[in-house]
C-alpha cells in the first residue's frame, strides 16, 4: 500500500494517514486492502481485532478533506458487504466533510448507497464508528446508523457546521460547542463512548469489537469467591446511591480496564447501560441508577435502554438487568415530551428480545417501571431479588394513604399514626413485599447477595443462546 | 471553566452539604433533594471551588434550577 506521504499534496493538512489509523486499530500485520490502491479519499481493508476477523474503512482527511464521492462511498459499501458475507464486525474511522461538492448529486446518491448498505447490515453484523475529526452531513448520518459511536477529543459531529448555522439562523457557535464530545455525550446522546485521545478511541473500539466478536463461553464455576455486593448499598432505604460500583462488581474484573464498558454515561444517566463479561461471557447490563433522578425511568432513559437492549438482542448478547426503580418520572415536561410513546419502546424492546435476560431487584421496583425493567410477564429468563427487596405498585405507605384516605381522615390525630403503621404492615403482607411476589411467581427466588454473580451467570448459561432477527434502528 | 450544578429532579432541598468557598471533588454532594420519596444528592462532576450557592434547606426546586456554581 502506498503511504499517504507518497501521495501528492496529501500531507499538507498534517492529519494521520488512514493507513496509520487502520494499523493502530487492527492487530499488527493483519491489514489486507479490499481494493487496489487508488487516489480516492477512503481505504477499505480486512483485518483482525484480538484475532477475530473484521473489515474496516477509513476516510482520508488529507484527500479533499475526506469528502465522500462515488469511489469513496463504493469502498465503504464494499467493506460493509464483505462484513455481511463473512459475518464479522465492520469498523469505520471517520474524519470527513461529508458529500463531495465537486461530484454534485452523484455524491449524494453515493452517500445514500452507504446508508442503504448500513441499514441492510443493521442487526446482522456489529457496525462501529470512530469519530477522529470533524464528521459532517453524510459523515454524521453514516455513523448515526451504526450500532456504536466512539468519539476522540478532536471528533465533531453535525449536520451543518458553524458557518452554515450562522448564515441560516444567525446563531454564533464554534465547532466544538456545536458538535464536540461534550455536546454529544451530555446533550444529544449521539455518542456512546467519549475517549481521552485518538489512541484511546481506537483502543475502546477494539475492546467493544472484542466483546461483540469474541463473546466467550459461560463458566459459572469460574466466578471467584463470594462478594458481599449488598455492602455497596447505603444503610437507609430512602437514600440514593451510585449503581456503578455494583455493576462493576457484578462483572468479571479486567486487568487492564474498567470491567464495565459503559455506553452514553453522560446522557440519560438515570439508567446505566454497557458491556462487560460475566463468568467469561460477554453480557449487556441495564441498570437503574438511583443517584441520578432517583433512578426513575423517563423518556430519554427508556430510549437509551431500549436501543441498547435491541442491539444486544441483535448480536446474541445476554442481558443482566439490575433494578432499583421508584417508577416512571411524573410531570408535565415528561408527559408532553412523549414519555408514553418513548417509554413504550423499552417495554417493546424487552418483550421482543430472545437473548437470555435475567433481572435482579436489588432494593425496590415500583409501578410501571416494574414492568419496563424486564419483568416476568415480559418473558424474563429469571427474576431474582435480594432479601428485603420490595416489588409493588407503589410503596406501602403511599398505597395505604390512597386506599385508606377517608378512614385515615376520620381518625383522631393521636390514633392516626399508630393505625397507619398497622395498615402499612398489613398492606406489605398482602399486596407488596417480596413474599407476595414469590407466591405469584413474578419473582423466582430471593438470593443470597454474596452469590449474585454465580446465580446470574448460571441462569444466563442455562437457557439456549438465541439471538434476535431484526435491525438496530437508532431509536 | 465554571460548572453549573442544576437540579435534576423536582423536589425539596432537605440538606445542604457543601458551603461557599469549599473545595469539592468529583462525586462530592452539593445538596440533597427529596423527591420520589427518596433522598437524592446532586453530584459534582468537575472538581473545583463552590463560588456561589443558590439553595437552602426547605427550598422547592424545579428540574433545571441553579443550585450552585463551581469554578
Amino acid at each position: 500500500m502506498t503511504s499517504t506521504s507518497e501521495r501528492q499534496g496529501s500531507t499538507a493538512c498534517g492529519h494521520p494517514s488512514p493507513q496509520d489509523r487502520l494499523a493502530a486499530l487492527l492487530d499488527s500485520a493483519s491489514v489486507e486492502p479490499l481494493h487496489p490502491h487508488d487516489e480516492s479519499g477512503v481505504i477499505a481493508v480486512r483485518g483482525r481485532v484480538n484475532g477475530a476477523p473484521v473489515t474496516a474503512y477509513c476516510t482520508d482527511a488529507n484527500a479533499r478533506g475526506g469528502s465522500l464521492g462515488v469511489t469513496e462511498c463504493q469502498h465503504i459499501v464494499d467493506a460493509i458487504e464483505a462484513a455481511l458475507r463473512e459475518d464479522c464486525p465492520v469498523i469505520g474511522l471517520w474524519h470527513s466533510g461529508g458529500a463531495q461538492l465537486s461530484e454534485g448529486v452523484a455524491s449524494l446518491d453515493a452517500v445514500a448507497r452507504v446508508f442503504a448498505a448500513m441499514i441492510k447490515a443493521s442487526g446482522r453484523v456489529p457496525q462501529l464508528s470512530v469519530i477522529l475529526g470533524p464528521a459532517a452531513g453524510g459523515a454524521a448520518y453514516g455513523p448515526a446508523l451504526t450500532d456504536v459511536i466512539v468519539m476522540a477529543p478532536a471528533g465533531r459531529v453535525f449536520v451543518t457546521g458553524p458557518g452554515v448555522v450562522r448564515e441560516v439562523t444567525g446563531e454564533r457557535i464554534d465547532m466544538e460547542s456545536l458538535g464536540g464530545p461534550d455536546a454529544h455525550s451530555k446533550k444529544s446522546g449521539v455518542v456512546h463512548v467519549v475517549a481521552s485521545s485518538e489512541n484511546d478511541a481506537l483502543r475502546r473500539a477494539r475492546r467493544i469489537t472484542d466483546l461483540l466478536a469474541s463473546p466467550g463461553v459461560f463458566d459459572p464455576v469460574s466466578v471467584s469467591g463470594p462478594r458481599d455486593l449488598r455492602a455497596l448499598l447505603p444503610d437507609r432505604a430512602r437514600r440514593a446511591y451510585d449503581i456503578k460500583p455494583l455493576v462493576q462488581n457484578v462483572l468479571d474484573a479486567d486487568n487492564n480496564d474498567d470491567p464495565f464498558e459503559e455506553f452514553q454515561p453522560g446522557w440519560a444517566p438515570n439508567v446505566v447501560v454497557g458491556l462487560g463479561r460475566l463468568a467469561g461471557h460477554t453480557v449487556g447490563v441495564v441498570a437503574s441508577n438511583p443517584i441520578r433522578k432517583g433512578g426513575c425511568l423517563d423518556s430519554a432513559a427508556a430510549e437509551k435502554a431500549a436501543r441498547f437492549v435491541r442491539m444486544c438482542d441483535c448480536f446474541g448478547v445476554p442481558l443482566v438487568v439490575l433494578v432499583d426503580v421508584p417508577g416512571y418520572l411524573p410531570g408535565v415536561g415528561q408527559e408532553w415530551g412523549g414519555v408514553v410513546r418513548r417509554g413504550a419502546k423499552l417495554l417493546y424492546a424487552f418483550a421482543e428480545a430472545v437473548v437470555p435476560r435475567v433481572t435482579l431487584v436489588v432494593r425496590k421496583c415500583y409501578g410501571g417501571a416494574y414492568i419496563a425493567m424486564n419483568c416476568r410477564a415480559l418473558d424474563a429468563t429469571n427474576v431474582f431479588a435480594w432479601p428485603d427487596a420490595e416489588v409493588a405498585v407503589m410503596g406501602a405507605r403511599a398505597a395505604v394513604g390512597i386506599l385508606r384516605r377517608k378512614e385515615l381522615a376520620a381518625l383522631s390525630e393521636d390514633q392516626r399514626d399508630e393505625v397507619r403503621e398497622r395498615w402499612v404492615a398489613e398492606h406489605e403482607h398482602t399486596s407488596g413485599g417480596i413474599a407476595r411476589a414469590l407466591s405469584l411467581g413474578v419473582v423466582d427466588a430471593v438470593i443470597d447477595p454474596t452469590e449474585t454473580r454465580f446465580v446470574l451467570a448460571k441462569a444466563l448459561a442455562a437457557v439456549p443462546a438465541k439471538r434476535g432477527s431484526h435491525g438496530n434502528i437508532p431509536l | 471553566m465554571a460548572e453549573e450544578i442544576r437540579a435534576e429532579i423536582v423536589g425539596y432541598v432537605i440538606e445542604v452539604v457543601a458551603a461557599e468557598g469549599q473545595a469539592v471533588r468529583r462525586g462530592d454532594h452539593v445538596v440533597v433533594v427529596e423527591s420520589m420519596k427518596m433522598e437524592i444528592p446532586t453530584v459534582v462532576e468537575d472538581p473545583g471551588t463552590v463560588t456561589s450557592l443558590h439553595a437552602a434547606v426547605g427550598d422547592f426546586v424545579n428540574e433545571g434550577d441553579l443550585i450552585a456554581v463551581i469554578e
